[in-house]
């Protein structure tokens, strides 16, 4: 090989390739709107985006795949776990994961810090990123499905999406606080209690880790129902 | 030995950069720790894992920049054959660098981070670092304009110097959009490590390999032109293989996947050509260590960066493999093989020149980097079978997060132990650097 074609190699190379991406580039960003719902960034997005970058969370969490491997992927959190779960877990991390083989540090976020947070994870959620992470598909899938009414819904997709985002049951669900059948067999709650139980934890067991639920009186019943019936 | 007085201030930067290598690893350790026991809730609240790994990530930025910098202070009078335009900007640059540094690493402690991943480093203290990077690229063009030589590995230096700066400035501003926050943010990182950082270092390499075998530099250039030209080929759309999964156009998978298949080509080359070189050498070999560090930096980027990289980077592979420990397995490898090795080669280029020395007792620095290697061979090895476990349970078995992150625990603590082994070897190589000293000449 002669000097002037290892420069041509070298020329044709790069400029190819860096006309090639800044087409690509270009293209990315006129088809933005359709891929991440660019109208859907409200002034609470940003800020919930500030907050995450605030905390750091992004090193112990990915996002969209990338960050610390530490922590859950938060891509689809708000399907796994839904607002009220993740406004109590930022705020409270030591009494939820006081069991747990991971901690998450007590960072001092404000009620109002988490609700930016949560309706910046909302958008994030919805970005069409070819259902990636693969893990989450199912919270997804469950949660759109519990937006419907709760008696048409799969009562186990009900659960998931409801439960699963802690909890498992029937080898389904994360199982960081537990098997519902394990759960539910080891207390002795009758129907009614269950049902106070879901909706205000510290209430009726003081010292409990779980998040007070924001179910409806409806779909609360169903679960406490699934859950007995797993006994 | 050296040639030109204004050479001496790459070995600051050198001597500094040889002292966060080992912190970088410490912090390495300490994150291993925190996945292989449960930490008590009061110690996570005060130093928690993601500050660990902020200051583990941009301790290796730093220092690999540091010896950048220091390797290009190095070889730029002897490739202008001039002093360097000025020491003095030098001395500023590096102070505004270190300053900087060590502002960033107390804020990480304290809270002030700019939360990004790799690009933690708070607004204030990145323009500080954006003058330093202006004082660095006015003082390598201006020593390049006033020389009355020209050479392909001046041209290369400025240009990645200079491609390195630019891309730093794309991480520096809030995007309100995440999507477009992480297309942007793989401009820096990866153009930075399959572009402007791969510019720099083949020239730094170039010069060391032209001037430890005697090969004739239209050979070395030519290579120099063909290699970096097929890096910049296949990196500039290979970006791609890390949009996959952000909310982007389908033909990403496309333009990504086969570009970045195409990546382990150049490594390829360079492992040839390298081994050609050395094998073709003129000149007597005074010090086997360095041979061993520039075959082996070839290798291990190869099979790092390159046979990693290409199974990790094909997307049906990569849709199981992403953000996993597996990427961590693969980021370890690459970084390790393709810089880190690079930087300690232009070390023993260069630190035994400042002493005079010409031939050095090397017995240490041997044992430091067959050490490192094992170990960091074995270490990938046990990322790999806790990323294999966690991708397999979890994605693809589909069971749950706790029962896919707990079998973490046995394996990280494996991992610390391969972890001190290789903080052994660091401190072997960082001690050998350090102190050497004249070979014992056999009676």
């Amino acid at each position: 090989m002669t000097s002037g074609s290892a420069k041509t190699i070298f020329w044709v190379g790069t400029l190819s390739s860096a006309l090639i991406f800044i087409a690509l580039t270009v293209d990315f960003h006129r088809r933005e709107p359709e891929f991440a719902h660019t109208d859907k960034i409200t002034d609470q997005v940003v800020k919930g985006k500030k907050v995450w970058h605030k905390y750091n969370c992004n090193d112990c969490h990915t996002i969209l795949g990338f960050g610390g491997y530490y922590a859950p992927d938060m891509t689809k959190a708000y399907y796994r776990l839904g607002e009220g779960n993740i406004i109590h877990v930022v705020m409270n991390p030591e009494k939820v994961y006081k069991d747990s083989f991971r901690k998450m540090p007590k960072l001092g976020v404000t009620a109002e810090e988490a609700k930016d947070l949560v309706a910046f994870l909302k958008w994030t959620a919805e970005i069409e990123n070819r259902k990636w992470p693969p893990q989450d598909e199912k919270y997804v899938k469950a949660a759109r499905a519990k937006e419907a009414q709760a008696r048409e819904v799969p009562r186990t997709d009900l659960v998931l999406a409801s439960c699963g985002g802690c909890h498992s049951f029937e080898n389904r669900g994360r199982d960081v606080a537990g098997d519902l059948a394990d759960l539910a067999r080891s207390n002795t709650f009758d129907r009614e209690t269950m049902i106070r139980f879901m909706l205000d934890p510290a209430a009726v067991s003081p010292g409990s880790g779980m998040p007070p639920q924001q179910l409806s009186r409806e779909k609360a019943e169903l679960i406490a129902d699934f859950v007995i019936g797993l006994r | 030995m050296i040639k030109y007085e204004s050479q001496k201030v790459a070995l600051h930067y050198i001597r500094l950069s040889l002292l966060l290598f080992p912190l970088q690893v410490v912090m390495g350790l300490w994150l291993a720790v925190n996945y292989g026991f449960t930490l008590p809730q009061a110690l996570v609240d005060v130093f928690s894992f993601a500050t660990a790994r902020a200051l583990h990530t941009n301790l290796l930025v730093a220092w690999l920049l540091l010896g950048f910098m220091g390797g290009t202070y190095f070889i730029l009078p002897e490739e202008c054959e001039r002093e360097l335009f000025s020491v003095k900007l030098a001395w500023l640059q590096l102070l505004l660098f270190a300053g900087a540094a060590v502002a960033a690493v107390v804020g990480f402690l304290f809270g002030w981070t700019q939360g990004k991943p790799l690009l933690e480093i708070p607004v204030p203290l990145d323009l500080v670092i954006v003058v330093a990077a202006l004082i660095f690229i006015a003082n390598v063009v201006l020593t390049i304009a006033k020389s009355a030589h020209r050479s392909l590995i001046q041209y290369m230096l400025a240009a990645g110097v200079t491609f390195l700066a630019l891309l730093y400035l794309i991480g520096i501003p809030f995007f309100k959009n995440l999507n477009t926050d992480y297309y942007y943010w793989w401009w820096v990182i990866h153009l930075w490590v399959e572009g402007a950082w791969e510019l720099i270092t083949a020239s730094l390499v170039a010069f060391v390999i032209l001037k430890a075998t005697g090969v004739e530099r239209k050979v070395v250039e030519k290579w120099l032109y063909v290699e970096t030209g097929l890096f910049l080929f296949t990196g500039l759309v290979g970006t791609g293989h890390h949009y996959y999964w952000i909310g982007a156009p389908d033909y990403w998978l496309w333009w990504g996947g086969v570009f970045s298949a195409l990546e382990p080509l150049p490594i390829a080359l360079m492992v040839a050509d390298t081994w050609l070189h050395v094998r073709e050498r003129k000149d007597k070999t005074v010090n086997p260590l360095l041979w061993t560090y520039i075959v082996g930096m070839a290798i291990y980027h190869f099979f790092g960066a390159g046979v990693w990289g290409f199974f990790h980077t094909l997307p049906p592979i990569n849709y199981y493999t992403h953000g996993s420990q597996i990427t961590v397995s693969h980021g370890h490898m690459a970084f390790f093989g393709a810089y880190a090795l690079v930087n300690l080669t232009i070390y023993y280029y260069a630190l035994p020149q400042f002493k005079g020395i010409k031939r050095y007792d090397e017995r240490l620095g041997q044992w430091g980097f067959w050490n490192m290697c094992l170990s960091m061979f074995f270490l990938c090895l046990i990322f790999l079978i806790a990323g294999v476990l966690q991708t397999y349970l979890e994605r693809f078995l589909d069971i749950g997060y706790m029962t896919a992150h707990s079998t973490m625990m046995f394996w990280f603590k494996i991992a610390l132990g391969i972890g001190a082994w290789f903080l052994a070897g660091v401190v072997m190589t960082v001690w050998h650097l350090f102190t050497l000293r004249p070979a014992q000449e056999k009676a």
